[in-house]
């Protein structure tokens, strides 16, 4: 899953992409309001964190934008300010959640893995794919009954597919959805990690999960 | 109220007694006078008593009617004559009485007045010293000559009915009068008192509208409003820190809270705690230094604070904060020139000049770039002492110029946090130099430099 933090306080970026990445989550971040937009305009994300008060462009003008550009990834507000109207103004701006300063690290991730299910059809924190399990709030993966024990970047993936379930997922939009814009988009990487789930998931069963569509990528799938 | 009925009807009691003294005393004379002419006509001897009265005198105490009545009796209450007027009914009468004296009495269900007049038995010698009687086994004769008050009571009676009535009359008319000018003249004070209820912690803005009231109470309503004027300034100033205090410090919280949260989640290097519990420390020291230099703006913005006003050369004042700001301005490379040509004073608190000049050059020093150079000259201009404060820095863009001195600003935001900004400084300097009766003028060019001119009023005498 990837994230945009777009936050003018080096600071707190800095913790919570630490955070995120510890996650499983690819993190990209803008520090004023002008890099937010392009960034979020250019880049897929999963889910935007967005500041309010910003450097250059504030924080509503920016989801007004990104609205009317047709982006419609989750946006959670990120804000110094709790009053009603403005809790009001940014959700009818287009926010999808919004989350008062000071807030708790477990709260962001709470609310991130929330959006991402709504975004992506999934209603339940576990996703099923016949026996196996993917718990998206505790990260715990179980084929027939069994933990699977994943590093963060190959729960990354499985929890995309996952959530992705039945769908046909180029190795581009996997790695786009794996990794921030700082890494160099070398595809094979996902081979790499497609393998080193199928192992873990796949092998000893009778039914393989993971489905390789030639010439357009991977799909998880009963 | 209860004084004017106490002294009404105090009044109205003595006019009652007052006047009925008057009657009664003209009504014991006359019948004093009676009695006396009654007397000159006994003739008392031993041997007989004579009534001289002639018809013509006694006509007047015929008729019950006339109410005119006397009876003339032993001193042991033996009647010798009495008046026809009296018919059956006698006079009342006490033995033993010797001396001269007046009493109202009821006759026959009338009020009257009545008087006991005693004579002596003179040994036969007439009232009047005639005859020369010796014998003393007589008593003397008690003239009692009685008149009918009823008139005079009833008089009376009228009196005091109209009286109370007068006072009545009066009390209704004074209180009525009084509650109408009474309310008349507190409607104007009920209003102002229903505004100043109306007042309140989320309402402060209200105020007594000076115009509908009368001249007397514009005073008060003014002051009233000059100290909810005053209530509100202070209040907002408190809800202004309250709201950038909060809003300041949840950023840094969110740090402090992240770092520690994303720190416990699982066992890290000796290496990542460190890390961590130096970032939480560096936020730490930020918020505390926005807290401080927040306390310090509302400090000076409440007018708590007690200046110590003193003749300053703010020429000393731009050295002291040199020098104090030199290290910093080292570690720039950043080049501070001082010319001050003159000796100037103004009127001002040392501290807090110092604080002005210590804030406005340490911006100069952050906002410079590497190696930059920092002008500062004092000239004196039209009554104010100038003190210039000229930088090659990063300058400030021209749309943001009005808002330098509002809380918080910081011109590039990611770039100054860096500075250790807290975007306080500039507002700190504007409450002290507002206490000065001073101004402070900045003129800035994007990439260029900001000059920072501070007007302080000169003193009339230069040393």
């Amino acid at each position: 899953m990837r994230v945009l933090i777009v936050e003018d306080e080096k600071s707190l970026v800095d913790i919570i992409k630490k955070g995120l990445e510890e996650e499983g989550y690819a993190v990209d971040v803008a520090y004023d309001g002008e890099d937010g937009l392009f960034t979020a305009e250019n880049e897929p994300s999963d889910v935007i964190v967005l500041d309010i008060m910003l450097p250059v462009i504030d924080g509503m003008t920016i989801l007004k934008k990104i609205r009317k550009a047709g982006v419609k990834t989750p946006v959670l507000m990120l804000t110094a300010r709790d009053t009603v109207m403005d809790k009001v103004s940014g959700l009818d701006s287009g926010a999808d959640d919004y989350l008062t300063k000071p807030f708790h690290f477990e709260e962001l991730l709470a609310r991130l893995r929330a959006l991402i299910r709504r975004g992506s059809e999934v209603n339940a924190s576990v996703v099923e794919i016949g026996d196996l399990t993917v718990n998206i709030a505790t990260h715990e993966v179980r084929r027939g009954g069994k933990d699977v024990l994943l590093s963060a970047r190959e729960y990354s993936l499985l929890e995309y597919m996952a959530v992705n379930r039945n769908k046909v997922l180029s190795r581009t939009l996997l790695s786009e959805h794996l990794y921030d814009h700082d890494f160099d988009l070398d595809s094979n990487v996902i081979d790499v990690f497609i393998n080193r789930i199928r192992n873990k998931i796949d092998r000893g069963f009778n039914t393989k999960l993971i489905h390789t569509i030639r010439g357009a990528g991977y799909m998880i799938k009963e | 109220m209860g004084v004017l009925f106490m002294t009404l009807s105090t009044l109205g009691v003595f006019l009652y007694f007052g006047l009925s003294e008057i009657v009664y005393d003209s009504i014991d004379s006359s019948l004093l006078s009676r009695a006396k002419v009654l007397a000159t006509l006994i003739n008392d001897s031993d041997y007989k008593t004579d009534f001289n009265f002639s018809d013509e005198m006694m006509w007047e105490y015929n008729s019950p009617k006339a109410g005119l009545f006397f009876q003339i009796r032993r001193f042991d209450g033996t009647t010798t004559e009495k008046s026809e007027s009296l018919g059956d009914s006698d006079l009342p009468f006490q033995t033993g009485e010797k001396q001269m004296n007046f009493e109202t009495i009821l006759l026959n269900g009338v009020p009257a007045r009545m008087v006991n007049f005693y004579i002596p038995y003179n040994g036969g010698k007439g009232v009047r010293g005639t005859g020369k009687g010796m014998k003393s086994k007589r008593s003397g004769l008690i003239i009692q000559c009685a008149k009918s008050i009823e008139e005079q009571t009833e008089l009376l009676q009228n009196y005091l009915i109209v009286l109370s009535l007068s006072i009545l009359f009066i009390m209704v008319i004074s209180a009525s009068g009084g509650f109408l000018i009474a309310k008349k003249a507190l409607t104007p004070i009920k209003e102002m008192s229903e505004t100043i209820d109306r007042i309140s912690e989320s309402n402060l803005s209200e105020r007594v509208n000076v115009e509908n009231i009368p001249e007397e109470l514009r005073v008060l309503a003014s002051s009233f409003n000059r100290t909810f004027d005053s209530l509100e300034r202070s209040f907002n100033r408190q809800r202004q820190f309250t709201a950038d205090a909060s809003h300041e410090l949840r950023t840094p919280l969110s740090v402090i809270l992240s770092q520690s949260e994303v720190m416990l989640r699982k066992e890290r290097t000796a290496e990542e705690y460190k890390n961590a519990l130096t970032a939480i420390g560096e936020v730490a020291g930020m918020m505390s230094q926005i807290v401080r230099k927040l306390l310090t703006i509302t400090r000076l913005g409440a007018d708590k604070v007690e200046l110590k006003i003193e003749d300053i050369d703010p020429g000393e004042i731009i050295s002291e904060s040199v020098k104090l700001l030199t290290p910093l301005a080292e570690q720039k490379g950043a080049g501070i020139n001082v010319s001050v040509p003159d000796r100037f004073v103004v009127r001002g608190d040392r501290a807090a000049l110092l604080e002005l000049f210590v804030n406005i050059i340490d911006n100069a020093i952050k906002y410079n770039v590497p190696q930059g150079k920092i002008d500062i000259s004092v000239k004196k201009e039209t009554g104010f002492i100038i003190s210039e404060i000229k930088d090659t820095g990063i300058g400030i863009p021209k749309s943001d110029l009005g808002r330098v001195s509002d809380r918080f600003y910081r011109v590039d935001k990611s770039r100054s946090r860096d500075l250790r900004g807290v975007g306080l400084g500039l507002s700190i300097c504007e409450e002290i130099i507002k206490l000065h009766g001073g101004r402070i003028e900045i003129k800035s060019k994007a990439g260029e430099g900001t000059t920072v001119s501070v007007y302080l009023k000169a003193t009339a005498y230069v040393t």
